[in-house]
């Protein structure tokens, strides 16, 4: 069966066309600039056939249609009518509380991530457009909401309320929700297939390193506590995100540099973490390359990264009451062998030893980067957020499917 | 040819028209800028236009300025500024509007006289360039959009716009149905006002509409409690400021508007409406008499360095 998958940001469409169950990726590409001068759709078939097309895009919906339209040209396309297609799968960033597992799109889900639209109104309301234009150009296709908050939704309250007053969370549900739920839970799954683990035994620290990044501490197959919080913000430094922070050096610097609200929120959003703190740039091989040469605010840039990562890593132990296996995902995570093995260093007295020459060289692939005796495994797992969608919605289809036989 | 877009469209639905992708502003003093540069800030292109290439490069100029004063206080990163002013296109030739889908006059009200007739030399101007179904709107204060728009061949798509100052900051713009307006071009200009972010308040052409008429009756009746000598200027300012939450007390806004526009938004709605509350203050007539105009000489009811108020220029009667 032929499921697409779609990941709607405010101006852009990612998708890609999968065969299930087999997780043969069919096509790809991005529709860019929707709104906007100069919007195109890349499209990149199996067999290497790329285009670029340009032209008019006016919404998400005209998007939708275009790609529809590559997708069953003879030219580009890998199937001959939309009736091929079995299922749509969505990317959805926040679902709040309402859900905790990818679930059948209804019309209640749809007024539930309405709903949701106050906690991520930049990224909700583009992934509601997805799933309206789907809905009214393939009515009968079925459609699958996967939520980058809903692996976080087993966290307990300890750790998902903040020390604020109550009332903020029963008025506003002001609280902890943490994100990448989709990658936490597709490396963990599949390190423990790699090592040939069983998932409900095991303590996981999950470290998605990207240009956004978070940890997740998960106990047997659960994520109980996660780095990033109300919004994508809080806990690791990001490439231009502060991560944790004091409110009260908030409070003082909006004094004192009179910057409104907004403004704030692109100080702690656009102008702070790495780029903020190195001057240089927010790419973390832009900074390798200047600590190499010597720029102290390189280096010291690298290092809080790195502190701020293994600081973490001991909480989630103490969390958790020890750790089995480390999972490094992300472009940093799977690519940048200074930091990922940096951020280590030291844990031996917990039972972490890393295979550094092993550490330092391998890029970009699954592999054990722990020594063999090492009583905690470290494991690089590539995530596949496209993937985890694909399967949840093949698995979700498969449960409507049997219900309506049954 | 080379294949587009068009040729994969699954002919679902009709591709609708009027979307907003340009927006031209014809004339850019400084409250053309603060237009331009809001309306590139939410990625839409703009065309402005100036009687001269000198002043053209001058705007440009001061719209860098403003978006680094932006990124000063952390506002917008270099990066953003580079995009919105790629944004940007400066011209004198009104042929360069023609792809918009609203153009906006927003000639400066400075100069001595009615305004009128230029502007309405302006809106014909547009129309002969522009494409059939664009808007033409003025961004007027006290002016009516049915007079701007009566030497126009299609009436009906002239709308007013009224952008409140300082605009980067204002949620709300007035927009203003004439008599001939049609529903389609109101509804354009609702569509573009909520592109850049901005509320809008619907209402039936009138002088002043409500920010302005309400804004000059204050000033007029600050000024009055100055020159009875009740209290400061800077001490009314506060007043004001402090007790119903403006952002300026009136003093400081009418030398942010410029009190030579502020006398002629008075002059226009004394002669609309015979009322005496909207007659000019003798002390704003003075002031601009002396070129005290407010923050854009450097002086109005205040003293300003460095686009700060430093002191009080006027002091009032008082008995010892």
């Amino acid at each position: 069966m032929k499921i697409i998958v779609l990941n709607c940001g405010s101006s852009s469409i990612k998708y890609q066309l999968f065969e299930m169950p087999a997780k043969a990726v069919l096509a790809k590409g991005i529709v860019d600039k929707i709104g906007l001068k100069g919007a195109a759709i890349k499209h990149k078939r199996s067999d290497g056939t790329e285009v670029k097309l340009e032209g008019e895009i006016l919404d998400h919906q005209s998007g939708i249609e275009f790609l529809l339209g590559i997708l069953i040209s003879e030219k580009y396309g890998s199937i001959k009518s939309l009736d091929e297609i079995d299922a749509v799968g969505h990317r959805v960033v926040h679902a709040g509380e309402k859900f905790s597992g990818s679930v059948y799109v209804t019309e209640e889900v749809i007024a539930a991530l309405e709903d949701c639209v106050d906690l991520a109104p930049l990224h909700n309301p583009p992934n509601l457009k997805g799933i309206y234009a789907m809905k009214d150009l393939l009515p009968e296709v079925p459609q699958v909401g996967v939520f980058d908050t809903a692996f976080h939704q087993t966290m307990p309250p300890k750790a998902y309320l903040y020390g604020l007053p109550y009332s903020l969370y029963e008025k506003y549900k002001i609280r902890r929700y943490g994100f990448h739920g989709t990658s936490h839970k597709y490396v963990s799954k599949r390190a423990c297939e790699a090592l040939g683990l069983d998932i409900n035994t095991q303590k996981i620290i999950t470290c998605h390193l990207g240009n956004g990044a978070s940890m997740a501490a998960i106990d047997g197959g659960k994520s109980i506590d996660t780095t990033m919080g109300m919004t994508p913000l809080e806990g690791l430094i990001m490439g231009t995100r502060c991560g944790d922070l004091d409110v009260g050096a908030l409070l003082y610097i909006a004094d004192k540099e009179e910057t409104s609200i907004p403004y704030t929120s692109t100080l702690v959003n656009k102008f702070s973490g790495m780029l903020g703190i190195s001057g240089i740039s927010s790419d973390m091989r832009d900074i390798e390359i200047a600590a190499e040469n010597g720029n102290e605010r390189a280096k010291i840039a690298m290092e809080m990264y790195q502190y701020r990562v293994r600081k973490y890593i001991g909480a989630y132990a103490a969390a958790m009451g020890g750790v089995d296996i480390i999972i490094f995902t992300g472009g940093i995570g799977e690519n940048d062998t200074v930091t990922r093995t940096k951020s280590l260093e030291g844990l031996e007295f917990f039972g972490v030893k890393i295979d550094v020459e092993k550490s330092l060289k391998s890029r970009g692939k699954e592999e054990v980067i722990s020594t063999p005796d090492s009583k905690v495994k470290v494991i690089v797992v590539p995530t596949d957020e496209e993937l985890m969608i694909a399967s949840d919605t093949y698995e979700i289809y498969e449960q409507i499917a049997q219900g309506i036989n049954n | 040819m080379s294949e587009t877009l068009a040729d994969f469209s699954l002919g679902k639905r009709p591709q609708t028209k009027g979307m907003i992708q340009k927006v031209g502003v014809v004339g850019c003093g400084t409250v053309g800028q603060e237009i331009v540069r809001t309306i590139s800030e939410y990625g839409i292109d703009v065309v402005f236009l100036d009687l001269t290439e000198e002043r053209v490069q001058e705007a440009f100029v001061h719209i860098g300025e403003q978006l680094d004063e932006v990124i000063n206080h952390w506002g917008l990163t270099p990066g953003e500024k580079r995009a919105i002013l790629s944004r940007i296109k400066g011209t004198t030739n009104y042929n360069d509007l023609a792809e918009c889908d609203i153009v906006i006059e927003s000639i400066s009200s400075r100069k001595k006289g009615t305004s009128l007739e230029i502007r309405k030399e302006i809106f014909q101007k547009i129309e002969s360039v522009v494409k059939p179904d664009a808007i033409i709107s003025s961004n007027i204060a006290t002016l009516m959009i049915s007079d701007l728009s009566n030497g126009l061949k299609h009436p009906e798509r002239a709308i007013g716009m009224h952008f409140i100052l300082p605009i980067s900051k204002t949620n709300v713009i007035e927009v203003v149905k004439g008599i001939n307006s049609s529903d389609e071009a109101f509804g354009q200009v609702v569509k573009f006002a909520g592109m850049i972010n901005k509320k809008i308040i619907k209402l039936n052409e009138s002088p002043g509409n409500i920010v302005t008429r309400m804004l000059v009756t204050t000033i007029n009746e600050a000024c009055e409690i100055l020159m009875e000598g009740v209290a400061s200027v800077t001490d009314i300012d506060m007043a004001m400021r402090e007790s119903t939450g403006y952002l300026y007390g009136p003093f400081a806004m009418a030398d942010r508007i410029g009190l030579d526009k502020v006398l002629k938004y008075m002059e226009n709605l004394y002669q609309e409406y015979g009322d005496k509350k909207y007659k000019p203050s003798p002390i704003i007539k003075r002031l601009v008499r002396a070129n005290y105009l407010g923050r854009i000489t450097d002086r109005g009811f205040y003293n300003y360095k460095s686009g700060k108020p430093v002191d009080q220029t006027v002091t009032c009667a008082v008995i010892k």
